[in-house]
């Protein structure tokens, strides 16, 4: 059995804004939301600029009904979720087969480093309730059974291409019939814990990102989630919706060359994007969009770069990366971009690479840094690469 | 016995490295836990033709241990004051050296790591037919890789389908055997 899977319908909760709507006039109006660390308490990292979701868990726990105590990523995942439920039209009392697939990467490691800092002062001390949902999977179970999904729960943590990885299990579940939806995509909040890992490998910038660009430092980290329900034939019709879009493409590949950096011949990056364009039957030509991973690390860029200038040679499609917006959402950026690379398809708009001012010296492709309105896109590459070389790529195609 | 040297676990590693003429300029960067399933991988596959007899994605690699990635975490642990190392950091987990193996020997096969009190034959059984029976991989290397301080073991099988000289059958009871008497 083959059957296509389409979008019907999409959440996400970022740095620039609390649902889709916000989200998409943010992109349009180039309303980054990188800065000042609010939420978070971090007396080591206070300076690094971090792209906050703007709620405190106290507002999360209020509008999404979960307690106030649970990680973090399990509120952001909660209302993400909630919304692109809402958006498809998909209810409790659906009796089709549902499945949830989230990635997360931190679990609830803000908890835990409450409860941390007060048992390695005295064993005897911390809240044993704050590590209970330390694990990735445990995030995901709290919002399934939230949600009421119970036909297939499943988790994805391979790094920054979790949540790439998720959509395209869904996928693959629908196409072979095991699914008749799959809520997919992922969460993940902003801790010390990331702050940290990604300063000791010294990729952080201490100023807002450059993704793309010749004196780009390092990337921002941010929080967020995202989510797609993707539904096969059957399904659409029981949610009575048109698809926004469909799934055509995706692919994992990984160039086994370093713990946390790509192989600077993008060998990864490359494969992926092309299991991608081959999967949905796909020339370098009928790709109109890519949303770049485009950290704004240095190596992360050359080798994502040095893929695109062999794939598409014969002819650039428009690009960007949208992590100068929302910062570097780890374990939710493949779904918080397959949301924005869905939107592009739905509005016919290209959002800008911001802050983009002298090209990578490399290339002769040029991001995209003003947005453009009326664009007919049929097909978008949306990449998401991640430590460990694993890369993936996947392919919206308009419906 | 093919290699014997007094010493710290640092001094031996690196001797040994020297004694087998191995030539892999990464080795030096490795944390003890990677240079250590690195050497035990190299003796163990040594001679054996191992590269030509089968294909990238036909070998397996399944480790466990006791002390995970600790020997590094604590190494690591004791910079962050005054600086955090990326050169220990990316070696803070106890799979990296599956990875490691695998950048030496090409393989993009099936692997996992397990983290177990103690040398489980049976688990590793279970585990290594489970990849066997569903054609994953032809082959697979698999056992115990553990280092913590002074404190150091690696045990490593190469499980095959086709019988050979000196080879055992892969049973749970002959890994535990192995294991007692290397450990006596």
């Amino acid at each position: 059995m083959n059957v296509p899977s389409f979008v019907a319908g999409m959440g996400i909760v970022s740095a620039i804004g609390s649902d889709l709507r916000t989200n998409l006039d943010s992109l349009c109006e180039k309303r980054a939301g990188i800065g000042t660390m609010h939420w978070l308490s971090s007396a080591r990292h206070r300076a690094l600029p971090v792209g906050e979701v703007k709620l405190s868990n106290a507002e999360l726990a209020a509008i999404t009904g979960l307690s106030a105590r649970v990680p973090r990523t399990a509120l952001l995942s909660c209302m993400a979720a909630k919304e692109t439920l809402i958006n498809a039209g998909w209810e409790k009392e659906n009796t089709l087969r549902t499945g949830f697939i989230s990635a997360n990467t931190v679990g609830g490691m803000d908890k835990t480093e409450n409860f941390f800092k007060l048992f390695s002062k005295n064993t005897a001390a911390g809240k044993l309730a704050d590590v209970v949902h330390h694990e990735c999977g445990s995030v995901t179970e709290l919002v399934a059974d939230f949600l009421g999904i119970q036909h297939f729960v499943s988790t994805v943590s391979t790094a920054c291409s979790s949540s790439a990885n998720s959509i395209f299990t869904g996928a693959r579940m629908i196409r072979a019939g095991m699914l008749d939806y799959a809520l997919v995509g992922g969460a993940d909040a902003l801790t010390k814990f990331t702050l940290n890992g990604f300063n000791t490998l010294m990729i952080l910038d201490k100023e807002l990102c450059k993704p793309f660009d010749e004196n780009r430092q390092g990337l921002n980290l941010g929080e967020g989630a995202a989510y797609l329900l993707l539904s096969s034939e059957k399904g659409l019709k029981q949610l009575h919706k048109n698809p926004v879009a469909c799934i055509t493409g995706y692919a994992n590949a990984n160039d086994a060359f370093h713990q946390t950096a790509s192989s600077p011949e993008g060998t990864g990056s490359f494969l992926a994007m092309k299991g991608a364009m081959d999967k949905a039957g796909l020339q370098a030509k009928d790709i109109d969009y890519i949303n770049l991973h485009g950290t704004g690390t240095q190596n992360n860029d050359i080798a994502e770069g040095t893929a695109i200038n062999i794939l598409f040679d014969s002819g650039f499609p428009k690009m960007s990366s949208t992590k100068a917006y929302t910062g570097h959402t780890l374990g939710a950026s493949g779904a918080v971009e397959a949301v924005f690379s869905v939107l592009t398809i739905q509005h016919g708009i290209i959002f800008p690479n911001l802050r983009l001012e002298t090209p990578m010296k490399e290339f002769s492709f040029r991001p995209v840094t003003e947005l453009l309105r009326n664009q007919r896109i049929q097909n978008v590459l949306s990449n998401s690469f991640g430590f460990g070389g694993n890369c993936s790529s996947l392919i919206f195609s308009a419906a | 016995m093919v290699y014997e040297q007094p010493g710290s676990s640092d001094e031996f590693l690196n001797a040994a490295y020297a004694h087998f003429e191995i030539s892999y300029p990464k080795f030096h960067k490795m944390d003890q836990l990677c240079k250590l399933g690195f050497l035990a991988t190299e003796i163990l596959l040594k001679g054996t033709g191992h590269s030509e007899k089968y294909g990238e994605t036909e070998t397996g690699l399944v480790l466990s241990n006791a002390n995970s990635s600790l020997d590094v975490d604590l190494k690591y642990a004791k910079t962050i004051q005054t600086g955090a190392s990326p050169a220990l950091f990316v070696y803070t987990l106890p799979n990296i050296v599956i990875g490691e193996i695998s950048i030496r020997w090409h393989f993009k096969g099936e692997n996992a790591f397990f983290v177990f009190k103690q040398f489980d034959g049976n688990f590793i059984v279970k585990y290594v037919n489970g990849l066997f029976e569903n054609k994953l991989i032809k082959n697979c290397i698999c056992g115990w890789v553990d280092i913590l301080k002074e404190d150091y073991r690696a045990l490593l099988f190469l499980v095959e389908t086709t019988d050979s000289e000196n080879a055992m059958t892969f049973t749970a009871g002959n890994l535990n055997q192995l294991n007692q008497q290397e450990h006596g």
